[in-house]
């Protein structure tokens, strides 16, 4: 009977064990991962919702690619003029409306532009972002991809006509979780700080030349 | 020819030396001065939700916080939707389960962690907090190595800034739950 009541005692204990090993923590916590998207950058699109401007600007940046590429890769905060937030953190210091502002995750303003001096394009507007940003960051686009960063138009396709205006009554669709930071864009359409590769490789030639000709002269001038 | 082959390599070597100056020696650009809001989470006034009393003859401190929370994330609809069918007093499963009802995105602890509230402080979400013993719930708006500021529900007008380990400690002492919904903060203001 002591040697049955060992056994037991033992099977028992050894399958506790094991339950824990198996099992990890016996708690009932939900582990979730927390998104760390504290470095995200912030681009705020402010305007009447009832202008049609405002509304065009929304809608590229759920229909047009590289846009809605990066509305996921930061946080995207629509605002609406009349409402509270608007009076409270951008009527004293938007130039206009509708305005398309983007911050980084310091609140330092990379790119603003409101009214009429906003691109007409969607992707005109991804240009420019894309050109802030890398002017903020310093990034020169290589010559030989500079073809690469401005594609020729082509026709796009007929928009889909929608039955009716947006649904200005609803939350607009929650953003993606993720752990953030600076958004990256696919190429950046601005000039580059560096002379083309052919006016360096000149350079180089016509100054080697001239060292040439300098030292030519000072040899056999002098026999 | 030694001169010559002299010559050529410094030739060389010179070309182009004033546009790559910059490139060596790079004159950094005056970096703008930032001074991070204070609070992080600057709750507008017109957002703030007061305390209210429920059918129950509760005070509602929870799903106020929550709907000032949500206000700042950009939520307007939901909270004003939360406001309309939710009232009198919470607890961590009561609002969990609501919160999974409503489809609502959040995360909360219970376990008095402090590593949420800084989370929830630096991706400038904010989080209710319960005080008081549990008996009340406020938002933590701000917490930094030093300090913490608070959003009472039962007095919206003005942010208190109370020591950081004052505010963990009352928190700890009150069963240690914080919850916060998960969407968008509002933009930092323009530095």
């Amino acid at each position: 009977m002591k040697r049955l009541l060992f056994a037991l005692c033992v099977v028992l204990m050894t399958s506790t064990c094991f339950a824990d090993k198996v099992n990890g923590v016996l708690s009932e916590d939900r582990v979730v991962n927390l998104p760390n998207d504290q470095g995200k950058w912030y681009v705020s699109v402010v305007g009447n919702a009832n202008d049609a401007q405002y509304q065009t600007i929304l809608k590229w940046f759920s229909q047009d690619i590289p846009l809605r590429k990066l509305k996921a890769q930061v946080h995207f905060c629509p605002v609406k003029s009349f409402s509270s937030t608007y009076e409270a953190r951008y009527a004293a210091n938007v130039k206009g409306l509708p305005t398309v502002r983007l911050q980084n995750h310091q609140g330092v303003v990379i790119y603003e532009a409101a009214g009429k001096n906003l691109p007409f394009t969607p992707q005109g507007l991804y240009g420019a972002l894309a050109g802030s940003v890398s002017k903020a960051q310093r990034i020169p686009i290589l010559p030989w991809r500079r073809n690469h960063a401005r594609p020729c138009p082509r026709p796009g396709p007929c928009p889909t006509p929608t039955p009716g205006p947006p649904d200005f009554n609803l939350d607009p669709e929650p953003q993606p979780i993720d752990d953030g930071k600076a958004p990256d864009f696919d190429e950046a359409p601005v000039q580059s700080s560096l002379p083309p590769l052919w006016l360096m490789l000149a350079t180089l030639v016509v100054s080697a030349g001239a060292g040439l000709a300098v030292e030519w002269k000072d040899i056999y001038a002098k026999k | 020819m030694k001169r010559l082959f002299v010559a050529l390599v410094l030739c060389i070597s010179l070309t182009g030396c004033e546009g790559d100056f910059n490139q060596l020696n790079p004159i950094q650009p005056k970096k703008p001065t930032v001074n991070a809001e204070r609070p992080l989470v600057n709750i507008p006034m017109a957002l703030r939700q007061e305390n209210w009393i429920g059918n129950q003859r509760e005070g509602s401190c929870v799903h106020a916080t929550m709907i000032s929370l949500m206000r700042w994330q950009g939520r307007t609809h939901l909270a004003n939707k939360w406001k309309r069918t939710y009232a009198n007093g919470e607890w961590p499963e009561g609002l969990a389960s609501k919160f999974d009802r409503e489809g609502v995105r959040y995360a909360y602890t219970d376990k008095g962690d402090v590593r949420f509230l800084e989370w929830a402080s630096r991706t400038r979400r904010g989080c209710g907090i319960t005080v008081m013993g549990g008996a009340h719930m406020v938002a933590l708006v701000h917490l930094d190595d030093k300090w913490a500021c608070l959003l009472d529900n039962n007095s919206i007008s003005k942010y208190k800034w109370v020591s950081r380990e004052a505010v963990i400690a009352e928190w700890k002492a009150s069963h240690g739950w914080a919850v916060t919904p998960i969407y968008t903060p509002a933009a930092p203001k323009p530095q």
